[in-house]
């Protein structure tokens, strides 16, 4: 066992697979492995990490579903605001060939902003995409060269931005 | 794939690893299913963030609840695909006005 992330942001196919766990309970119907794994591992970290984050585009979306679903949802996470140069990290991910999409979310991972607390960022980005964490992990450490050049350039007011480790769900219930 | 040794008594054991990563503790339940396939063991708990959830609503959220939940896992999987697309983000250096600068501190 390692010591949990003190933060950390769901990426949206995590939630959205708590959410559709959340809907098969409500039809007494039996989930997926998938949407288990996904609820199993968002239980875990409610238990021992102190901040939970989501995007705006999760946040946006779960503000427009029912509210006895996603009510208790938004209470337990966070939207981070995106952060100056969060767009201009997020291009040049995209030169590791992560879509736009999972661009965007790794880039909140460095540059999202949580204004009721200090720091910027979360610990850990956690996803159910299994590609992702994959291609994240090969191409780490050209991307933390890529990173620090970036932070670099910024200038002393964004030493304190760093990367997120990537984890997967399945990471979480076996490491945490 | 995990082997499965049958003992005597019928019993298996399910490796540690196994346990953790599905979050099953003592006194979990598993269905197992006679399939076309052979036997397939499946988890029926449900984890306590989620239970939570169920027994903290009202008869009425829950009433809203099982109608939502009606509505969404009867629509196409193409229309789900559309709700959890909405607003994406752009990318663009062009939509880069809604960036804020850090809290001074």
């Amino acid at each position: 066992m390692t010591s949990p992330p003190s933060s950390v942001l769901f990426d949206k196919g995590v939630i959205r697979r708590v959410y559709e766990r959340r809907v098969r309970l409500a039809l007494g119907e039996s989930p997926t492995l998938l949407q288990v794994e996904a609820a199993n591992a968002y239980a875990r970290l409610s238990a021992i990490t102190t901040n939970l984050y989501i995007t705006e585009q999760t946040a946006n979306i779960l503000l427009r579903r029912t509210p006895s679903f996603a009510a208790p949802l938004l209470i337990d996470l966070q939207p981070l605001k995106k952060g100056r140069y969060l767009r201009r990290w997020a291009r040049r991910l995209r030169d590791f060939a992560f879509s736009p999409e999972d661009a965007i979310v790794l880039a909140y991972g460095s540059f999202g902003v949580n204004l009721t607390v200090p720091g910027v960022g979360a610990e850990a980005v956690v996803t159910a995409d299994l590609k992702m964490a994959a291609r994240y992990q090969t191409n780490f450490s050209v991307i933390e060269l890529r990173f620090k050049s970036m932070i670099n350039d910024l200038g002393s007011g964004y030493s304190n931005h760093s990367l997120p480790q990537v984890l997967t769900t399945s990471d979480v219930l076996t490491k945490f | 794939m995990e082997k499965l040794v049958v003992d005597k008594d019928g019993k298996i054991t399910i490796p540690p690893d196994v346990l953790a990563k599905r979050g099953l503790r003592p006194g979990d339940e598993l269905e197992l299913v006679e399939a076309a396939e052979g036997l397939l063991v499946y988890q029926s708990g449900v984890d306590e963030k989620t239970a939570d959830w169920w027994d903290n609503l009202s008869e009425e959220d829950r009433g809203k609840a099982q109608t939502e939940a009606r509505r969404y896992e009867f629509s196409s999987e193409n229309e789900r695909d559309a709700i959890w697309n909405e607003a994406a983000e752009s990318l663009e250096m062009e939509a880069e006005g809604d960036e804020i600068d850090l809290p001074a501190k």
